[in-house]
């Protein structure tokens, strides 16, 4: 496929509008398996969500 | 209890945090697949669409530009929406929702600025201009950046939730403002091509691309949304955690 005279402005554009959505992707990913990994070890050290008295919900 | 009351409860339990996650969890990746195929589509039929006979192939810079520009205030308006629930009905998913929401407008208002700018280069001659549509979604690019600092810098989370909610509702008025900028003031920005009253002002060549591309966008939106909401959430439970922990062995 051809862009012609506006090759450089063209592929620019896309090459930045991926490099933010994979970006956002990944630092989404990231945060997560970094909560998940941090409340396994909470968990794994006995803490409670909520306060001894407290309902779970 | 009134019919109306229960449903009310049943709807108020159905956007309980837990049970958020337990819906959010299997929906991501059906969401994540969606967005993967409609990208395909879009970025296939972007490809098909003939050479415009002004913008030559520049035109393919408006299939990532205008579903960016889209997101950055459809984003806000999700938010605008999530801060009346914080401050009206005070729920705990509505400012989750808020935050969740920040970073993703963020981004997509940085890159409608971005490829704005990458196509004004060759079309205008410049790469930017102070007209009232540009500088207003700088504006907007701003606000997103004030109130993900302002996230960071209220410890407490009601005063925090409650801040952002109001500077988030003030920062609407914005929206509009960029909606019309190009039919209140004589704007470099043309006027809308797509969404005005009557037929939109675009070959259907480029209209499908474009639409195919939005919906990927919005489809890309809500489901990061989703996922930045159960981050919260679980950040959220992570320092509740930590607070009971030191409070426990503050009373130990």
């Amino acid at each position: 496929m051809m862009l012609g005279q506006y090759a450089g402005y063209i592929i620019c554009a896309y090459a930045i509008s991926a490099a933010v959505i994979i970006g956002l992707i990944a630092w989404t990913n990231l945060a997560y398996g970094a909560r998940r990994r941090e409340l396994a070890e909470l968990e794994r050290q006995g803490v409670q969500r909520r306060s001894r008295g407290q309902a779970d919900g | 209890m009134t019919d109306t009351t229960a449903r009310r409860n049943s709807i108020w339990d159905l956007a309980n945090p837990t049970r958020f996650l337990g819906i959010a969890g299997p929906l991501i990746p059906w969401l994540a697949g969606a967005t993967a195929l409609a990208f395909a589509t879009g970025l296939w039929l972007a490809l098909l669409a003939p050479e415009d006979y002004q913008q030559g192939r520049s035109v393919l810079i408006m299939f990532v530009h205008v579903p960016s520009a889209w997101l950055s205030m459809f984003c806000y308006s999700v938010m605008t929406l999530s801060a009346l629930g914080t401050l009206v009905w005070r729920h705990p998913l509505a400012d989750v929702s808020v935050r969740a929401a920040m970073p993703i407008g963020a981004a997509f208002t940085l890159l409608a600025l971005v490829t704005g700018s990458l196509w004004g280069k060759p079309m205008w001659g410049t790469w930017w201009v102070w007209d009232a549509r540009l500088t207003s979604v700088l504006v907007l690019f701003i606000i997103y950046l004030g109130l993900m600092a302002l996230a960071r810098a209220i410890e407490d989370p009601v005063t925090s939730a409650r801040s952002i909610a109001v500077v988030t509702l003030v920062g609407f008025i914005n929206i509009p403002i960029i909606k019309f900028s190009v039919d209140w003031w004589n704007t470099l920005h043309q006027p809308a091509s797509v969404s005005r009253f009557g037929r939109p002002a675009m070959d259907a060549a480029f209209l499908y691309p474009l639409f195919a591309m939005a919906i990927a966008f919005t489809l890309l939106f809500l489901t990061l949304h989703l996922m930045n909401m159960r981050n919260e959430i679980l950040r959220r439970r992570i320092r509740s955690m930590r607070m009971n922990a030191a409070r426990e062995a503050g009373g130990a």
